[in-house]
């Protein structure tokens, strides 16, 4: 089954699903630049129905990590 | 079935965009992205494709400077600005010093002074946002003796002053948008500080659709009539039922309801959209609420159709737009039964169908909560023209008793051919767009080009206004003329079709003629371009005497038409004021 988050990350950066992982970073994904980040934050409160706080945000900087802080927040992804 | 949402739609066509109906440039004082998918949507859904260019955040001025440079070459340009952000410095400094307030508006009226600088520079829509509320610590309303809104009220004030003397500029109420949003759900400080972004989602849906609004009212009609059902639509209950002293109409809910929903279908009216009854009644039943209801706001004057039987709705409004000569994608149906609104809308599918609202308390605010009456220009020819339906009515009773020539004679008409001047632009151009049975040319124009023309040695912008004893018919008729050696050129000529066949044609030309001759011309030349709907003026030019000569139609001014007898002509043109009193059987 297809993983939600990167599914996500996907449909924002605009780039194929197999050419993410949880490694993937700002450093490795060309389309993810600061604009980016800002679509992502949305599409990802949006999606799961939270409010990240900016420490969380400035977390995020893979997809793994992006997992772990909102695993930590408890949402199943 | 619902639409997808609008980042979803906007994505999707991201992957697959079509060619632009039209290109935007956006530009604000903050981190603008986040308006995209919601402006793209909008427009989607009013079938324009768009196509964005954003300048950097914080290139205002530049953008006012060079436009090209900043955002492309572009159909339109969107700014959005906050005090803030532009004049951070000299804000906060008004909050301290009393006298800190002049520098600070000095600051906004030369930003206004680059913004009529791009209107000088940029022909194409330019939607430019009024200053919100600061969003600023200790710029507050409710710190105490704080001088915030004094500064605030200055500074907006100041803004509008400058704005209003901008030409053809679109004002986005950011303010107002802000008020009705509510500043708390509207401000988003996490993604200020991290993108200097200040919105949330919620409010950047809200702008968008407001400035999606205005540039697709640029391209589409707004909707010209709306059929209203009666009982339990624009009054509560059922007059054949509960007679006149049973219906809830009045100061009180519900009728207070049905009354407000009246007052806002009378406002619509003031702005030149008509209004139409269909009804399952029995006629003498619902006239006794129109006559003698005190509460009643709707008079029978205000309807220009009433449909009162007991057959079906779809041939009613069938009969409504047949009679107003309108399309039915330009009627709104609004009534309180599903079954009804169900039958109209799979049955006649461009009709916009409205169910009245369970709750009752939003039935005031029903039609003013949607898009289908957005009209930038309210020209003085809409707001007469429920006035000037019951003046056709009244002539064609008075037509069907009298020969056609003792017609013509009982209408006194009068017709008035002048130069443009400015004031008569909007309704020129919104002819020149719009119509296209009487057209010999069919050439669209903008405002900016029709007034161009209008200043040009070589060129004269005419305008006709025709009015009877009935009533006025208001600006009905343009010409272009362009002075071509000796020939004036008829580059465009056309007609309201509710005025021809009264002499109106042949009287046009006899003053297109001596507005030729002031241009130092002898000779008229016109053309007829085909289109898929002015067959009928095809042989308007062989008509009216003139000669093919393989180039075009030709008549000397000498040759011109006589203005019938019945008429009462004039003709305005700037230099030489002259009263063309020429007519048949006097000269």
């Amino acid at each position: 089954m297809a993983d939600t988050l990167i599914e996500l990350f996907a449909d924002v950066l605009q780039v194929e699903p197999a050419a993410l992982n949880d490694n993937s970073s700002p450093d490795s994904v060309r389309q993810w630049d600061s604009l980016a980040a800002m679509h992502l934050v949305a599409a990802i409160e949006d999606k799961f129905k939270i409010q990240l706080s900016t420490k969380e945000i400035m977390k995020m900087s893979s997809i793994g990590l992006a997992r772990k802080t909102l695993q930590d927040k408890n949402v199943k992804v | 079935m619902t639409a997808p949402d609008p980042k979803t739609a906007w994505r999707q066509y991201q992957k697959q965009p079509g060619a632009a109906d039209i290109t935007i440039g956006l530009a604000a004082s903050f981190t603008l992205e986040p308006l995209e998918p919601f402006l793209g949507a909008y427009l989607l859904g009013k079938n324009l494709e768009p196509e964005f260019s954003v300048a950097p955040f914080g290139q205002l001025q530049q953008l006012c400077i060079n436009h090209k440079h900043a955002v492309g070459d572009t159909n339109a340009i969107v700014m959005l600005w906050r005090i803030e952000d532009m004049f951070a410095a000299k804000l906060a400094a008004t909050l301290d010093a009393a006298d800190a307030l002049p520098a600070l508006l000095d600051d906004i009226r030369q930003f206004a002074a680059s913004v009529s600088q791009l209107r000088r520079n940029f022909s194409g829509t330019l939607i430019v946002s009024t200053p919100p509320f600061p969003s600023l610590p200790g710029f507050s309303a409710f710190e105490l003796a704080s001088p915030a809104m004094q500064v605030y009220t200055a500074a907006a004030q100041t803004w509008a002053q400058e704005m209003a003397k901008v030409d053809r500029l679109r004002v986005l109420d950011l303010q107002a948008l802000l008020i009705e949003h509510g500043a708390r759900h509207a401000h988003d400080a996490r993604k200020w500080q991290l993108y200097r972004q200040p919105y949330t989602e919620t409010f950047w849906q809200a702008i968008g659709t407001q400035i999606g609004r205005i540039i697709a009212a640029e391209k589409t009609s707004p909707k010209k009539c709306i059929v209203l059902d009666l009982d339990n639509t624009i009054w509560g209950g059922v007059i054949g039922e509960d007679g006149l002293g049973g219906i809830a109409l009045g100061d009180e809910f519900p009728g207070r309801a049905f009354r407000d929903f009246q007052r806002y279908l009378m406002h619509l009216k003031s702005k030149g959209v008509m209004l139409a009854v269909a009804s399952k009644n029995n006629p003498a039943d619902a006239f006794e609420v129109f006559d003698k209801h005190d509460a009643m706001v709707l008079n029978r004057r205000d309807i220009v159709g009433f449909e009162i039987h007991w057959e079906s709705k779809v041939d009613s409004i069938k009969r409504i737009a047949a009679k107003l000569n309108i399309g039915l994608d330009a009627i709104v149906f609004v009534d309180d039964n599903p079954k009804e609104i169900g039958e109209v809308q799979e049955r006649l599918p461009t009709v916009s169908c409205l169910l009245v609202p369970e709750e009752l308390a939003d039935l005031p605010a029903l039609l003013a909560n949607t898009d289908l009456f957005d009209t930038l220009q309210v020209t003085d020819e809409d707001r007469k023209r429920t006035d000037m339906m019951a003046a056709d009515q009244q002539r064609s009773q008075i037509q069907e008793t009298l020969s056609e020539e003792d017609f013509r004679k009982s209408l006194q008409l009068k017709i008035d051919v002048f130069t443009a001047e400015k004031q008569h632009l909007a309704r020129i151009t919104q002819l020149v767009n719009k119509t296209n049975q009487f057209n010999l040319t069919t050439i669209r124009r903008t405002q900016d080009e029709i007034e161009k023309l209008s200043a040009s040695p070589d060129a004269v912008v005419l305008g006709m206004n025709i009015s009877d004893k009935y009533g006025d018919y208001g600006l009905v008729g343009a010409a272009i003329l362009k002075k071509n050696g000796a020939t004036a050129d008829i580059d465009t000529l056309l007609m309201s079709c509710r005025v021809l066949g009264r002499g109106a044609e042949e009287t046009f030309i006899a003053q297109l003629a001596a507005a030729a001759v002031s241009l130092g011309c002898t000779a008229l030349r016109g053309k007829y371009v085909p289109t898929a709907k002015n067959e009928m003026v095809k042989d308007l030019y062989p008509h009216l005497k003139f000669a093919g000569d393989g180039d075009g139609w030709l008549l000397k001014t000498a040759d011109a038409p006589k203005i019938p007898a019945h008429i009462d002509a004039s003709l305005r043109l700037p230099e030489s004021p002259i009263m063309n009193k020429n007519k048949e059987g006097q000269s």
